[in-house]
C-alpha cells in the first residue's frame, strides 16, 4: 500500500528532513506518525502526497513507484487518497454540501452520482442536518468532519491525516478519532501524523516514530513513548 | 448546486470578476486604453491606405506623344503602355482635347491661343496600380517609340509613399508594444485574484484537481475582461471617429486633394475582428502567465 525504501529528503536549504527511511504500511492498517515539531513527520506526509520529491530511495503507493511520477499524473495519485489537515481547509464561500460535492466534481463524477454520494457521506460523519450551513457557522469539530467527508467522498483507498485533532478540544478530538477508527474498520488505510500523546496511547495502533529525520521506532501496537526509551 | 462544466466555468469566471472589482476595473481600463490607442492608429493607417489608393488612381503620369505621330502609332503606343505590369489605365488625350483643356484654364484669355492650334501634343494619362512601381514604368515607357517626354508629380508621390510606409511601421511597433503592455497588466490583475484564492487552489490540488481544471475559470475571467474591453472600445472609437471625420471632411484641404476618407462602417468590421482576437488572446495569455507559479503545489 505505502512503501518507503531508503528514502532521503534534503531541502534546498540543506536541511536533511528525512534520512534513509524505510517502512511499509499495509492495506487496511492504521498507523500513527509521531515525533516532535521539526522531526520530519510533515515531510513524510508531503512525500506521500507527492508535494515534495525524494532525493534518494523509492516510494511505492498502491503498487506504483511514484518516485519519478510525472507532474501531470500527480492529480490522479491524489485522487486515490483522502487528505485531512489540522486547519480543515474548507472553501469558506461554499456550503457543507458544496464543499463535499466539489471534490466529486473535480474528478468529473456525474451529477447523479454526486447527488447520491454526498448525502451518504454526510450522514456517515453525522452532518446531514448541517448540509446547507457555511463553514463559519460550524464548530471546529464539525468543520473537521466536513473535511473528513470530503476526503472520503471519492472512496479513496487511504486517508492521510496531518494532525487532524491539533485544533480541537479533547472531547471533539475523540469524536474525530472514533470516526477515523470506524473508517479504518471499513477497510480504508489510515495514516495519521500527530503529537497527541493520549490519543496514540489509548488507540493501541501501529506507531512509527521519527526523530531528526530518522525512524527510531516502529511498534505494531505501541504508545506514544515506548518502554525502551 | 448543479455542476455542469460550462456553467461552472462561466459562473466561476464571473464570480472572480465581481469578487475583485478594483482589479477588474484596472485591467479593464488598461485594456481599453491600449485598444483605444491601437484603434486610432489603425484608423489612421487604413485612411492613409485608402488615400494612397485614390492618389494612385488620380495622379499617375502624363506621357506626351511626338507631335508627328499618326493615329495608328498613337493607338499602338496606348496598347503597349496598357500591357505593362503595374499600369492601371492609359487614357488618350487628343491634340484637340489638350487644346481645349488649355483653353479652359485660360478662360477669358483664349484669344491668346489663336494660331497655336497645332502646338499642343496628344498624350496618355497613365494611372498605376501601385505608386511604388512609378519609376520602373516610367523608364519602360521612355524606351518606347513616339514618346516625347513624361511628366509626373514625382516629389508628391515619393513623399506620400514615405508617409504611408512610415505610418505602417509605426502602427506595427505600437501594436506590439500595446499587446505587451496589455498582457503584463492583465496577468498582474489575475495574479492578484489567484493570490487571493491561493488557499482555494491548494485545496483543489490536494483533492486531485488537474491544472487545466483549476486554470479554466481564470482564463474565462481573462476572456470576459477582453470581450468587455473590446465592446466598450469599439463604441468609444466609433463615436470619436465619426466626429473627427466630419470635422476633417468639412475642411477644404481634402476637397482640394479630391480624396475622401473611410466611414466608420467601413472600418468597424476589421476593428471588431481585431479587437475580439486581441481581447480573447490577451485574456488567455495573460491569465496563463499569472497562473504558472501557483500551480506548483
Amino acid at each position: 500500500m505505502i512503501e518507503f525504501k531508503n528514502v532521503t529528503k534534503i531541502y534546498s536549504t540543506g536541511t536533511e528532513a528525512v534520512h534513509n527511511a524505510s517502512f511499509t504500511i499495509e492495506k487496511g492498517e492504521f498507523a500513527f506518525l509521531v515525533g516532535s515539531s521539526g522531526s520530519g513527520k510533515s515531510t513524510l506526509i508531503k512525500l506521500i502526497l507527492k508535494e515534495e520529491e525524494a532525493n534518494k530511495g523509492n516510494i511505492i503507493i498502491n503498487g506504483k513507484d511514484i518516485t519519478f511520477l510525472k507532474p501531470k499524473r500527480v492529480p490522479f495519485l491524489r485522487r486515490s487518497m483522502g487528505v485531512v489537515f489540522q486547519d480543515f481547509r474548507l472553501l469558506p464561500d461554499k456550503t457543507v454540501y458544496e464543499n463535499v460535492a466539489f471534490a466529486m466534481y473535480i474528478v468529473k463524477a456525474t451529477p447523479r452520482h454526486i447527488r447520491r454520494q454526498v448525502p451518504m457521506v454526510l450522514s456517515l460523519v453525522g452532518l446531514s442536518n448541517k448540509a446547507k450551513c457555511y463553514p463559519n457557522e460550524l464548530s471546529g469539530g464539525e468543520q473537521q468532519r466536513v473535511a473528513l467527508a470530503r476526503a472520503l467522498v471519492n472512496n479513496p483507498t487511504m486517508i492521510i491525516a496531518d494532525e487532524p485533532t491539533g485544533n480541537l478540544d479533547p472531547v471533539t478530538a475523540w469524536d474525530i478519532m472514533n470516526l477515523l477508527n470506524e473508517i479504518n474498520a471499513r477497510g480504508t488505510t489510515v495514516v495519521m501524523a500527530t503529537h497527541a500523546q493520549d490519543i496514540v496511547d489509548k488507540m493501541k495502533k501501529r506507531v512509527i516514530q521519527i526523530d531528526k529525520g530518522i525512524i527510531v521506532r516502529d511498534d505494531k501496537k505501541g504508545g506514544y513513548n515506548s518502554e525502551i526509551q | 448546486m448543479r455542476y455542469n462544466s460550462f456553467t461552472y466555468l462561466l459562473s466561476e469566471g464571473f464570480r472572480n470578476l465581481f469578487k475583485n472589482k478594483k482589479a477588474t476595473m484596472s485591467s479593464l481600463v488598461t485594456m481599453i486604453c491600449a485598444m483605444f490607442l491601437f484603434g486610432i492608429f489603425f484608423a489612421i493607417g487604413e485612411n492613409v491606405n485608402t488615400i494612397m489608393e485614390q492618389v494612385n488612381m488620380a495622379q499617375g503620369m502624363e506621357v506626351f506623344i511626338d507631335i508627328d505621330a499618326t493615329d495608328e502609332e498613337i493607338s499602338e503606343l496606348g496598347n503597349k503602355i496598357r500591357s505593362l505590369g503595374g499600369v492601371n489605365s492609359a487614357t488618350l488625350k487628343t491634340k484637340q482635347e489638350a487644346l481645349d483643356s488649355v483653353k479652359d484654364e485660360l478662360k477669358d484669355f483664349q484669344t491668346l491661343l489663336e494660331g497655336f492650334e497645332g502646338v499642343f501634343p496628344a498624350s496618355y494619362i497613365v494611372t498605376l496600380t501601385d505608386l511604388n512601381l512609378s519609376e520602373q514604368v516610367k523608364s519602360e515607357i521612355l524606351q518606347m517609340e513616339n514618346v516625347d517626354e513624361i511628366m509626373s508629380s514625382d516629389q508628391t508621390i515619393e513623399l506620400l509613399i514615405k508617409i504611408a510606409n512610415g505610418v505602417r511601421v509605426a502602427i506595427a511597433v505600437i501594436f506590439v508594444l500595446l499587446i505587451i503592455i496589455a498582457i503584463t497588466i492583465i496577468s498582474n490583475t489575475i495574479k492578484l485574484t489567484v493570490h487571493a484564492r491561493r488557499k482555494e487552489i491548494s485545496i483543489m490540488k490536494y483533492v486531485g484537481a488537474t491544472n487545466s481544471f483549476i486554470r479554466g475559470p481564470f482564463i474565462v475571467e481573462g476572456i470576459i475582461i477582453g470581450i468587455i474591453a473590446a465592446l466598450i472600445t469599439v463604441c468609444i472609437v466609433g463615436v470619436l471617429y465619426n466626429v473627427i471625420i466630419e470635422k476633417i471632411e468639412s475642411s477644404m484641404i481634402l476637397q482640394q486633394m479630391q480624396v475622401s476618407l473611410l466611414q466608420f462602417q467601413d472600418l468597424s468590421r476589421y476593428i471588431l475582428i481585431v479587437y475580439a482576437v486581441l481581447g480573447i488572446g490577451i485574456g488567455i495569455v495573460g491569465s496563463s502567465i499569472s497562473m504558472r507559479k501557483y500551480l506548483e503545489v
